[in-house]
């Protein structure tokens, strides 16, 4: 074999719900990768697939999808790849149409969509099994008679018929077999003939006849904005072109479908053959009496959320805990191994091992999250949920799918982020991520305890207290309802609205080895590419912690309280350390921002250095206290300091720095600002930098402008 | 009668779509064209979407959308 000669390229392509990614992951293993197209957020998947002793091709899997109308972005990177205007990817050799039998007619629209653009084809009739155990018979032989294309019957997840699947491919690849077309009434080709020389002949556009049908036969299709001419130019073309169809008889948006559907029509006559009634079906059909019905379809739901919602926010708990104790671990190590060198000390034991665990401590999280929403979109039970719950979401622009992403923002947002997406629409979808880092998440949860415990509880009793917490979950998603709503009102409209449309898929019983798959990608893809970023950020956070670091200020502080014990000294020391430390000047310089809603310098240093993962603010404020870093929130003496804490400096020295206000001003800044840097970066990797970055600002912004209300307001009542 | 004023599960005949949506053009490609049997099969708990079967299909449909679609019902 020359293998200098570039690998063959073939497409998988197919409607959702056809098993088409099982398919994929069957024939090409583990030997895949995933990146995006360029410029556009579409995943790409791209796998190595041997097809026989001597060749191996790249298997492209393209998001599924029911019709090449190109309205939608996955649409339009098919239509792209298929007339090789992807930018960085070539043409494929073939394409591999995967075709749910049960829904032979209707899939196959899209393999006759797919005929036009004249590439080889082979149809897999996938889900074989399936359709065998409801009696279901394809005759296999004529309709690949009639097609003209092999027709291959598969099973994926069995990797039944890939054999047979690859012979044919490699058959393809030779012959150039092509599947049968239809022939188009003459007003349809006048129609294109019109747009051919109009805008091929006449202003050189490099179109295949495959597209200028596009262009006849959608409304506003994608194909048009890849015109080099003018758009008003090329819309007054193509509506006096489809204008034409429409007087002679032909409605050109319902063209397509009906002639379409008519052509392939006499093509299934004796295809398929019943042998009972389809049990399957009904089946589901009941399921769904109970699961969609107005008020037991409800209770469910609620169930089954809460589920979702309990493994996330308490079952990861244990596995949490493990890491932490994990990294403790091998901080004390580290950190008994390198008492002579200060520096790398604490280098090796705050900043790597400490930003490895930063990272590894979500994935229990991300790991369990994905293993319900796999077994949840496996089974069918997502769309269901999407379904119930939609209304609630349509007048800010989200839809039902954006209930389960939201809900486990409630536990982490990260997970949260990365469940979004299920979302087809992507100006939902980035909604979605947009507001997802404002549900109250868990780590919020010990900075509202340790306030509420030193200021609310102690005057007010457990009730008020109790009822504190509670609202301070509800602010964040209080906030995020008309923020979503502005976005959706003012985000780029250049985004196409996706029609909220969903299939409601019969009943499955999972599949064990699809499930595993979706956990391990997403726990690779959050280690990868987030994790890296939130190693970086703890680096850098700890470098400005601990430099500089003069020997004399050690001394100083040593003389200064002869009287106090060695670990008194050291935490004074640490003290003082942070105090002059990069970040600790920092924050004396940025105090006055933060001034208006009460806070003095250590709360400062406190809010900054918890900017990368919030939950930081209790070590943080326990060094700068002087009472070390080992401090929880339920530390009493960390209470104290609060009470006991007095202006230092300024108009207000000697005033005590906390007060109910503060409290409030600083719980509330908690829940509204994004001080996760796990999150920007997962935000950045669904989106790009520059959302993560202007998500970062807005997000602190809107939390330091509801920080300061707070305080100006709740001042004027203590 | 528009599909979206429908308040009773059951059977209808599609009798005219409105390809100018963007979700009854996609729905017209999975087969929901003129003559049609449809099936209403459920309405959400707040009135909205609605569960409409054609041809096998089970699918979600806005009432928004829905209301793109005329339909009669069968005797």
């Amino acid at each position: 074999m020359n293998t200098t000669r570039k690998k063959r390229q073939v497409a998988l392509i197919g409607n959702p719900n056809t098993g088409k990614t099982s398919l994929f992951n069957a024939l090409t293993g583990l030997k895949q990768r995933v990146g995006n197209y360029s410029g556009v957020t579409v995943e790409k998947k791209v796998g190595q697939w041997q097809l026989s002793e001597g060749e191996e091709v790249e298997l492209i899997d393209l998001p599924g999808t029911y019709s090449l109308s190109a309205k939608s972005i996955d649409e339009r990177i098919a239509v792209d790849l298929f007339t090789g205007h992807l930018a960085e990817t070539s043409k494929p050799d073939a394409v591999i149409v995967v075709v749910d039998v049960e829904n032979l007619k209707r899939n196959l629209f899209l393999a006759s969509q797919l005929s036009e653009l004249q590439v080889p084809m082979v149809i897999a009739l996938n889900c074989w099994d399936v359709a065998e155990r409801k009696g279901l018979q394809v005759d296999c032989k004529l309709l690949e008679q009639r097609l003209g294309v092999p027709v291959i019957p598969t099973v994926a997840n069995r990797r039944r018929g890939r054999d047979e699947l690859a012979a044919a491919v490699s058959h393809t690849l030779d012959k150039k077999t092509l599947m049968i077309r239809p022939a188009w009434p003459e007003p349809v080709d006048k129609a294109i003939d019109f747009l051919k020389e109009e805008l091929v002949e006449k202003r050189n556009e490099n179109l295949e006849r495959a597209e200028l049908q596009r262009l006849i036969f959608d409304q506003k299709s994608a194909v048009q904005e890849r015109l080099k001419m003018p758009e008003t130019e090329s819309s007054s073309l193509i509506k006096t072109a489809r204008e034409q169809l429409r007087t002679d008889g032909y409605n050109p948006d319902a063209a397509e479908s009906l002639l379409r559907f008519r052509f392939l029509s006499p093509l299934l006559t004796d295809i398929i053959e019943r042998q009972e009634a389809l049990n399957t079906r009904s089946r589901t059909e009941s399921i769904d009496g109970l699961l969609l019905h107005k008020f037991w379809g409800l209770v469910v739901f609620v169930g089954m959320m809460y589920i979702v919602f309990q493994s996330v926010y308490s079952w990861a708990g244990p596995f949490m805990d493990l890491i932490e104790s994990g990294t403790g671990w091998f901080q004390d190590l580290a950190s008994a191994q390198l008492e002579q060198m200060p520096m790398l000390q604490s280098l090796v034991v705050d900043g790597i091992v400490g930003g490895v665990g930063a990272f590894l401590v979500f994935l229990p999280q991300v790991l369990i999250l994905f293993l319900f929403i796999s077994l949840l979109e496996e089974s069918g039970y997502m769309a269901r949920a999407a379904f119930l719950m939609d209304k609630l979401f349509q007048w800010c622009g989200l839809n039902g799918k954006s209930f389960v992403p939201l809900l486990s923002s409630y536990a982490c947002a990260i997970p949260g982020i990365m469940a979004t997406r299920a979302i087809n629409d992507p100006k939902a979808r980035m909604i979605t991520i947009l507001v997802a880092p404002l549900m109250s998440c868990s780590a919020r949860l010990p900075v509202y305890l340790l306030l509420i415990g030193a200021f609310i509880e102690p005057a007010y009793g457990p009730g008020v207290a109790g009822a504190t917490l509670f609202a301070m979950h509800f602010i964040g998603a209080f906030l995020a309802a008309p923020l979503a709503w502005i976005l959706n009102k003012t985000l780029d409209q250049g985004v196409r609205p996706e029609p909220f449309l969903m299939e409601l898929p019969p009943y499955r019983a999972p599949r064990i080895k699809t499930t595993f798959w979706r956990i391990y990608e997403s726990g690779k893809d959050f280690v990868v590419r987030a994790g890296t970023v939130i190693f970086a950020m703890t680096i850098v956070i700890w470098a400005l912690l601990y430099f500089p670091r003069p020997n004399e200020l050690a001394e100083q502080i040593t003389t200064e309280f002869p009287a106090a014990s060695e670990e008194e000294v050291a935490q004074h020391i640490d003290a003082a350390y942070l105090e002059q430390s990069y970040m600790g000047r920092f924050g004396k310089l940025v105090q006055p921002v933060f001034a208006p809603a009460g806070y003095d310098w250590k709360i400062t240093v406190g809010v900054l250095a918890s900017f990368p993962a919030r939950e930081v603010i209790i070590s943080t404020l326990g060094i700068t206290y002087a009472l070390g870093g080992e401090v929880d929130e339920e530390s009493h003496d960390l209470r104290e300091a609060f009470t006991r804490a007095k202006w230092e400096s300024g108009p207000r020295k000697g005033e005590p720095v906390f007060n109910l206000a503060v409290a409030f001003s600083l719980m509330v800044f908690f829940a509204l600002c994004m001080q996760c840097g796990a999150t920007v970066a997962v935000i950045a990797k669904e989106l790009n930098w520059k959302w993560a970055i202007a998500s970062f600002v807005s997000l602190t912004a809107i939390a330091w402008v509801a920080a300061v209300l707070t305080y100006q307001i709740a001042i004027q009542f203590v | 009668m528009q599909l979206s004023k429908i308040k009773k599960d059951g059977s209808f005949r599609v009798t005219e779509v409105n390809p100018e949506n963007g979700s009854i053009a996609r729905l017209m490609a999975l087969g929901l064209l003129p003559g049609k049997e449809i099936r209403l099969t459920h309405e959400a708990p707040l009135g909205d979407p609605i569960a409409i079967e054609f041809g096998g299909c089970h699918m979600s449909l806005r009432l928004d959308d829905a209301a793109h679609v005329k339909v009669e019902p069968i005797s």
